[in-house]
């Protein structure tokens, strides 16, 4: 009951889906249809029970006194503020819109933004050319990032033509070789998954 | 309001960069802000882009028939949307730990659509149609209307997916012509992950290059504009 019926439930999902692709039957187009509209249905459940997870994990380091407990009271003031404004009164309010724009945006730029310095430190470690290997990685970083910039034309007229060639064609054979294999690698779950053989999404327990 | 919106835009990220030096707790007070307001920004977002169209007003939708004083329009059919909500309620059961396996349930139900789905979309979008790519270029050959440069270009995509895939082949062992076949993949990997972290860094310095343009034209602009007004 506890494991044969998801496992059934997602046999049938899985089967159906997958039929409902190779036949135009009205019958079928509206059983896809059905069932995607099914999925939508429950996948915010899904981002209630996430949230409720968090807080639960902030209020357990506030009762436990982990190390730097004190900050979760600030995630909760984040979450207080951005739901309270924007639950009742709809993401387009301006007030949410103003805490979007002027917390969240300039946040977001600048912790990506802050990657730039450790990509820095890391490129100092990966870029040492000690074999043919990491030269061929060198060469090709430093000639697309100069192709990116006016700089690179300045130095070279032909930079961005070479860094556009490289692109279009040594690396993306590389990239349709790892598509090609990362897909054949997600057919092969999805039938494992399917078929009831990989079960992991079931997790421990009986 | 839109000045102070400025003083605070600056002073979290100038706490975020604060983190270059070391951990401090200006760096910890924004990250932790940060975690907050994504997330309540995202709780709105679901819950009025995600719960309300297609939770709640399904379930109303299937129950208002029922109401009373309300005509039966929709009548049984509408009903059947009350499945899914009542699977997606089971994810409360993670809740509880007696009762976590319900969550099992709705999990299945979106890991076999998931599995369904992936199946003919990877075989179609990817494989037919990057293989498709990768052959269809010597039809132009046969035809004699690509170029000689065209010729070698096309030759040397097929030799990249080739070797690449042959990288990833695990069945035979890597020796003799394998092995060479599998250096060849890996020169082409190298070469792609080169130009990814190429485009990665330029992309991040972007940002960054943003990020010191708000700091010197919109806050330090805004902090020298008002001292020429003042003296």
């Amino acid at each position: 009951m506890k494991r044969q019926v998801p496992l059934v439930l997602c046999f049938l999902f899985g089967v159906g889906i997958i039929l409902t692709r190779f036949s135009p039957h009205p019958y079928s187009q509206f059983f896809y249809e059905e069932v995607n509209s099914w999925v939508l249905i429950i996948t915010p459940f899904a981002l209630v029970l996430a949230t409720v997870t968090l807080i639960r994990a902030h209020v357990t380091r506030i009762r436990r006194r982990t190390e730097y407990w004190q900050y979760s009271f600030i995630v909760f003031a984040g979450i207080i503020t951005m739901v309270v404004i924007g639950v009742p009164y709809g993401p387009q309010h301006f007030v949410f819109e103003w805490l979007f724009n002027n917390i969240q945006v300039p946040m977001d730029a600048t912790m990506f933004s802050l990657l730039a310095f450790f990509i820095a430190s890391a490129a100092y470690r990966a870029f040492r050319a000690r074999s043919f290997e990491a030269t061929l990685l060198l060469v090709t970083a430093i000639i697309v990032m100069l192709g990116n910039v006016p700089v690179g034309d300045l130095i070279w007229s032909e930079t961005s033509s070479v860094k556009q060639w490289i692109l279009n064609n040594p690396n993306l054979s590389a990239r349709r070789g790892i598509i090609l294999g990362v897909s054949l690698g997600v057919i092969s779950q999805s039938i494992r998954i399917i078929l009831g053989i990989e079960r992991s999404y079931l997790g421990g327990g009986d | 309001m839109e000045i102070f919106g400025i003083w605070l835009a600056a002073f979290l990220t100038l706490s975020i960069y604060s983190f270059l030096y070391r951990d401090n707790p200006f760096y910890r007070f924004a990250e932790y802000l940060f975690i907050g307001i994504s997330v309540g920004y995202y709780i709105v977002i679901y819950i009025h882009q995600g719960f309300i169209p297609f939770a709640w007003e399904p379930f109303w939708a299937a129950v208002k028939p029922f109401w009373p004083g309300i005509p039966r329009e929709a009548g049984w059919i509408g009903l059947i949307k009350l499945i899914p909500i009542a699977l997606g309620l089971l994810f409360f059961g993670g809740l509880s730990p007696r009762h976590t396996w319900l969550i099992r349930y709705p999990s299945a139900v979106l890991v076999g659509f998931g599995s369904g789905i992936s199946i003919p979309l990877m075989l179609q979008t990817f494989i037919f149609e990057q293989t498709r790519g990768t052959v269809e270029p010597f039809a132009a050959i046969n035809a004699g209307t690509l170029s000689p440069w065209g010729i070698i270009e096309a030759v040397l995509m097929l030799i990249g997916v080739a070797c690449t895939l042959t990288y990833f082949f695990f069945s035979v062992e890597h020796r003799g012509p394998v092995k060479w076949l599998s250096k060849v993949g890996i020169a082409f990997l190298m070469i792609g992950f080169g130009a990814a972290f190429g485009n990665t860094v330029m992309g991040r310095v972007a940002l960054l290059i943003q990020r010191v343009d708000f700091l010197l034209n919109d806050w330090i602009g805004m902090i020298i504009g008002w001292l020429g007004t003042i003296f």
